[in-house]
């Protein structure tokens, strides 16, 4: 703490962000959760109806549910991507002596498209009439009854709007988990080849454990950036064919928006946030069990 | 085209002297075989970039008949006249500057305000504060939409530069706040308290130590919030109605033509102009930004 500090500099320094996060972060939280004990359609009166939207969202709307488990495969096929692929690519090029700078650079490129064109740009790959990269690679390989128009298949739909989103945020987490990884202390890893470790217990036993807390970092990252995934289902799909792509934030913005239903969206809402927050206390409260044990 | 030079360079690169010991048992066979996989990877990775820069130098039907992988018959400029027609590509580029430039600003300067009040200043609910501002990383953004959406129609503050500003700072704010004090803990406090002897109030020591010492963090904060801001889609779609104030990802969106059919080379060709101001910037700036990143995340 300075010394020469007063209360009102204090207050000069927080005051403005604090009302700026209050503002476009916090109070829209609470309004959520006002509003989602309302029936409100933006117009006519607001209707206090108590806890009924909680009970429709949770007993009896099949799209609610539906849309949970989508948003949950979608994360589990974000998350291999990003940190599995990061993980390999971040290994990988420890080992290379040249070229890791370009590697990293080209690597990180897909974070800097916008999610319109990287949506348009997935259409085509994805497309079967005229032929994408795709289909066209499958056949290729001598896969071709494996070509089908991915985003109008029901089977495939959901990864295949998962997977731009993986691809696209790889490079993030690969130099977040390199830097960790080329500190890890050289003299640990000849110590443990020394003693004749392989390969494998070398990463399992000295690289991991060492780059751990930033893994913990890296994956509440990556799972709060795939909680909120919503640009590329939406333009994508639009949570089509039915609701085989739907995820829970595309349908409560479908819901405020094209019904005009904000009491419920709210609801939503407000399920999404204890979802968040819920799913960052679990990683935490498992990457510290085993850390312990 | 520039993956192929990735690949040579490593190769050229056979094993110069000092080899570790850990790759003598099996060195060819590992290393070639990290090495094709991560090429791989690269070219998984860059391919659809350089494919959507190849298609919008295609004709039309070259595009519409032809296998995606060739290379284009004949190049042509042509898409771009079109993408320059159907879409005001500038007036986009233009409001998404804008918007960039305004919610960066608010983004450094109240993250390092913030940062410095809990950081450097210190104060008995520093802790609860910071505590308040994490909630900011975790929640997803769309949640706000609905009551914000309300709150603008409220005070007319729908469809202005204000209305994607405010939510874009806001939820940028608490990264920042991190970033501004994790580096706000490497200045040496005998800096503050030399400053403090010498008569400088909290102000001056913000303005003339703490300011331009974080000139490096305010960089890496700037260049990965423009990333995400230069590409908003979310509340520049919902809050956004005039086309005077669209911005590039709601430009794009116009070139779905009526009836979903889509001009798809004109399209490549307008994704080509809009992201080439950002991808500049990166390409310049990277070897900063890198640095930031691995720096700031390595603290953990």
């Amino acid at each position: 703490m300075l010394p020469n500090r007063s209360r009102t500099s204090v207050l000069v320094f927080l005051l403005p962000p604090l009302l700026l996060y209050c503002a476009a972060v916090l109070f829209p939280i609470l309004q959520s959760l006002f509003l989602s004990f309302f029936s409100w359609n933006g117009i006519s009166e607001m209707e206090f109806v108590g806890l009924q939207n909680y009970v429709r969202m949770l007993t009896a709307d099949d799209i609610f549910w539906r849309s949970f488990f989508n948003a949950l495969l979608y994360l589990a096929i974000c998350l291999v991507l990003q940190l599995g692929g990061a993980l390999v690519v971040a290994s990988l090029l420890t080992s290379l002596r040249r070229g890791r700078e370009l590697i990293k650079t080209l690597y990180l490129l897909p974070a800097v498209i916008s999610t319109v064109a990287i949506a348009f740009l997935f259409v085509r790959i994805y497309s079967i009439d005229p032929v994408g990269l795709l289909n066209q690679l499958l056949h290729w390989v001598g896969l071709g009854s494996l070509e089908r128009a991915w985003l109008s298949d029901v089977n495939t739909v959901l990864a295949a709007v998962s997977a731009p989103e993986g691809w696209r945020f790889t490079g993030l987490y690969m130099l977040i988990i390199y830097a960790a990884l080329i500190a890890v202390p050289k003299e640990l890893e000849e110590a443990a080849v020394l003693d004749g470790a392989s390969k494998w217990t070398l990463f399992t036993k000295i690289r991991f454990p060492y780059i751990r807390p930033v893994w913990i970092t890296t994956t509440i990252m990556a799972t709060t950036y795939g909680l909120r995934g919503f640009d590329i289902p939406y333009l994508m799909t639009n949570g089509g064919p039915g609701q085989s792509s739907e995820l829970l934030t595309t349908y409560m913005y479908k819901t405020a928006f094209t019904s005009t239903d904000f009491g419920y969206a709210s609801t939503i809402s407000v399920f999404i946030v204890i979802k968040c927050l819920v799913a960052v206390g679990l990683i935490l409260f498992m990457l510290k069990r085993k850390a312990d044990s | 085209m520039i993956t192929q030079t990735a690949p040579s360079t490593p190769r050229a690169s056979a094993p110069p002297s000092p080899v570790p010991q850990r790759r003598r048992r099996k060195p060819s066979l590992y290393r070639t075989l990290s090495r094709v996989l991560i090429m791989l990877i690269v070219i998984v990775q860059v391919y659809p970039l350089a494919w959507l820069f190849l298609t919008s130098l295609r004709t039309e039907q070259d595009f519409a008949t032809g296998d995606p992988f060739a290379l284009p018959s004949s190049l042509t400029w042509e898409n771009y006249a079109r993408a320059f027609e159907t879409g005001d590509l500038g007036r986009n580029i233009l409001n998404s500057f804008i918007v960039t430039m305004g919610a960066n600003i608010l983004i450094v300067l109240f993250g390092m305000m913030a940062a410095y009040a809990i950081q450097v200043l210190g104060f008995r609910l520093s802790r609860f504060v910071r505590a308040l501002f994490l909630i900011g990383i975790i929640v997803p953004v769309q949640i706000a939409l609905v009551p914000l959406f309300i709150d603008y129609s409220a005070v007319n503050l729908l469809d202005t530069y204000q209305s994607m500003i405010i939510p874009l700072a806001g939820f940028a704010l608490p990264m920042s706040i991190y970033l501004f004090s994790s580096f706000f803990e490497y200045i040496p406090r005998e800096t503050y308290e030399a400053a403090s002897l010498d008569g400088a109030g909290p102000y001056r020591i913000f303005g003339l130590i703490t300011l331009p010492l974080s000139l490096n963090t305010v960089v890496t904060v700037v260049l990965v919030n423009s990333i995400f801001i230069w590409n908003d889609f979310i509340f520049a779609n919902t809050f956004v109605l005039s086309e005077d104030l669209k911005t590039i990802p709601l430009g794009l969106q116009n070139y779905i033509g009526a009836m979903g059919k889509v001009d798809w080379t004109a399209t490549f060709a307008a994704v080509c102009v809009t992201i080439t101001p950002l991808l500049l910037v990166f390409l310049v700036l990277n070897k900063a930004m890198i640095q930031g990143l691995e720096s700031g995340a390595s603290k953990g």
